[in-house]
């Protein structure tokens, strides 16, 4: 079990807020952490990798305190049992992949693991290659090797995967999932990504200025319980147009734009720019695979 | 602003995630299905008010009323008014106190005849009802 409780005052763009969290976190959970920027999300993971203290904060992992502000207790970083990820991890450019990997190994530590890792995530091919030759999604697959070469409890990853296409997004979640698993790791992941964060995580935790709004499963938290229709979305509203006797409204949506009809009355209530909810029932959309 | 109706929910039948809800308004019971479940929605409670949902576009009429067929949600009604369009028209319906509208083809309008002050059968599928928690 992780219990985390951390009170901090955040400097941010808009001025002052407090981060004021407190979790109980089981063991072997993938966690994800969703919010705007600028709610605490990797204050978070800094408290707890030791890079940030809380102005108040207990942090216990385990039997292990790693934190304790009250008995100015507070276990340096290289001390916790911790790897993490962000999204432009710099590996050493004058290093090979497997050198790199060496590199985080403490100095009596055999290189089994290494060996181990790099057919895990299949660095066979890449392991003489330096950095710079390499994409940047095999560059996060290295990255992400390097972080569990000393097995760590925990792995802390801050948006790993932001940069990448999804095409790679996709592999690298599915490698992700396999080291989490194998090495029984506690994983932390920031994402804002929710279709990823249903795909990998255990519990969410949605941070809103600082503090938790909701946590739950992605399904608890995210899925509408007001409205029982399945099929929703958010947009904007970007035209409105007559069309005989109904209205269509154009939303746009992430990268989509759909159409919507409303009667006359409705559509003389919208305006564009409108932040607008979309809902179908679960049983109207078709379904096929691309 | 759609068809929303209020009402108070009477009967909760769940299966493998899927529940089959009577919402009752008045004297007319609606049957809505949703992919939900008492467990996974707080809403669901027999006694619950609720709003039931349903697009204009999903309501079919008929004249016929007392049509041996698969719908679920009938509702004796009123034409109070008709507006035509080229390719659609909007029927404005009256049933006890509550209005609803439907948008059908104006080839389906001028097939069946429709006129003010006819009784015609609403009809609306099972599946096409949305519930929403009533606050």
């Amino acid at each position: 079990m992780i219990q985390i409780k951390a009170y901090k005052m955040l400097h941010t763009a808009e001025g002052e807020l407090p981060l004021d969290i407190s979790l109980t976190i089981e063991k072997g959970q993938f966690v994800s952490i969703y919010g705007n920027s600028g709610a605490g999300k990797t204050t978070i993971l800094r408290i707890l990798a030791g890079l940030t203290r809380a102005e108040n904060g207990y942090i216990k992992v385990g039997n292990e305190i790693w934190d304790d502000s009250q008995k100015k207790f507070h276990l340096p970083v290289q001390k916790r049992s911790i790897g993490f990820v962000f999204q432009d991890f710099a590996l050493f450019p004058n290093l090979t992949v497997k050198e790199n990997l060496k590199f985080a190994l403490s100095k009596n530590e055999s290189d089994e693991m290494v060996a181990e890792l790099i057919e895990l995530m299949e660095l066979q091919s890449l392991q003489d290659n330096k950095p710079h030759q390499l994409s940047g999604g095999q560059k996060q697959r290295v990255a992400l090797a390097r972080a569990i070469v000393r097995k760590p409890e925990i792995l802390l990853l801050d948006e790993p995967l932001s940069a990448l296409d999804d095409e790679m997004r996709f592999k690298l979640q599915d490698y992700i999932l396999k080291i989490h698993q194998k090495y029984q790791l506690t994983t932390f992941m920031i994402s804002h990504v929710i279709a990823e964060i249903f795909k990998l995580s255990d519990k969410v935790i949605v941070l809103e200025k600082g503090k938790i709004a909701k946590e739950g499963t992605p399904n608890s938290v995210f899925a509408g319980q007001k409205l029982s229709s399945k099929f929703q979305l958010t947009g904007e509203i970007i035209s409105i147009a007559k069309s005989d006797i109904l209205y269509i409204i154009q939303v746009s949506s992430g990268n989509n734009i759909i159409k919507v009809t409303a009667l006359e009355e409705e559509a003389k209530d919208f305006k564009i720019g409108q932040k607008v909810l979309l809902a179908s029932k679960a049983f109207n959309p078709i379904i096929q695979i691309l | 602003m759609m068809n929303i109706i209020n009402g108070i929910i009477t009967n909760i039948e769940s299966h493998e995630g899927m529940s089959l809800i009577k919402v009752r308004s008045n004297d007319v019971i609606f049957t809505a299905i949703v992919l939900d479940t008492p467990e996974t929605s707080d809403y669901l409670k027999i006694e619950n008010d609720v709003n039931v949902i349903f697009k204009e576009t999903e309501v079919m009429i008929s004249k016929d009323l007392t049509p041996n067929i698969s719908v679920q949600n009938k509702l004796h009604c009123v034409i109070e008014s008709i507006q035509n369009g080229v390719i659609l028209s909007q029927i404005n319906l009256r049933y006890d106190q509550q209005i609803i509208k439907s948008i059908i083809t104006r080839n389906a309008c001028e097939q069946l005849d429709l006129k003010e002050k006819d009784t015609v059968l609403a009809l609306i599928k099972t599946n096409e009802v949305s519930l929403s928690a009533h606050d």
